[in-house]
């Protein structure tokens, strides 16, 4: 049964979204530094690494993605900051 | 120890795009020669454009990029490091340990499922 008052502010238990890993869903192996086009889109637009709590990247590969991208960042073929 | 194993190496080399392609060219071949006088073996070249830089490098906004694949001892990449440092045309450079060769530089987009 549903409670008939909340807590001010609370807010009503979110339906779970399965969310599934774009890398393990393409089947990608080793996530490569030179990949520019898809590195840019698991970062924000100010540069910065996006956490894989929202974008659902699996523990495995994200260790994969975030050295691709600081690698990609030393050759400056993504930014360390972009000021956007 | 004697001799050490040579392995496998990835070096993207970004040159100065202010060079006219001759000189861009003879860069690229002080990189290769340094690469080959050490004995090692340069696998695969790819030349992967000139691009925008992410930011700017010692003034430079642009940069010629190149891929090398080769082979050569630990002990060589360490001199070839203190060579690069003397290369004012060699604006920047990354010396990685790739798994494997690519033939060609391509990458599949993620939704492909």
């Amino acid at each position: 049964m549903r409670p008939r008052w909340r807590a001010r502010g609370a807010t009503l238990p979110r339906l779970k979204k399965k969310k599934l890993c774009p890398f393990t869903a393409a089947g990608v192996k080793e996530i490569d530094y030179k990949d520019v086009e898809t590195l840019k889109k698991f970062i924000t637009d100010r540069g910065k690494i996006l956490p894989r709590r929202i974008t659902g990247v699996s523990a495995w590969h994200q260790k994969q993605l975030s050295k691709a991208i600081k690698q990609a960042r030393s050759v400056a073929l993504l930014p360390f900051v972009d000021r956007a | 120890m004697s001799q050490t194993q040579k392995n496998l190496y990835e070096g993207m080399y970004i040159i100065s795009s202010t060079l006219n392609d001759d000189a861009r060219n003879k860069a690229l071949e002080k990189v290769l020669e340094g690469i080959t006088s050490r004995g090692g073996e340069i696998v695969k070249n790819h030349d992967f454009g000139r691009r925008r830089l992410a930011y700017d490098i010692a003034g430079h906004r642009e940069g010629h990029y190149y891929v090398v694949n080769f082979e050569v001892t630990p002990e060589a990449i360490t001199e070839m490091r203190g060579e690069y440092r003397l290369m004012e045309d060699l604006v920047r450079y990354m010396i990685t340990t790739p798994s494997e060769v690519m033939e060609k530089i391509e990458f599949k987009s993620l939704e492909s499922e």
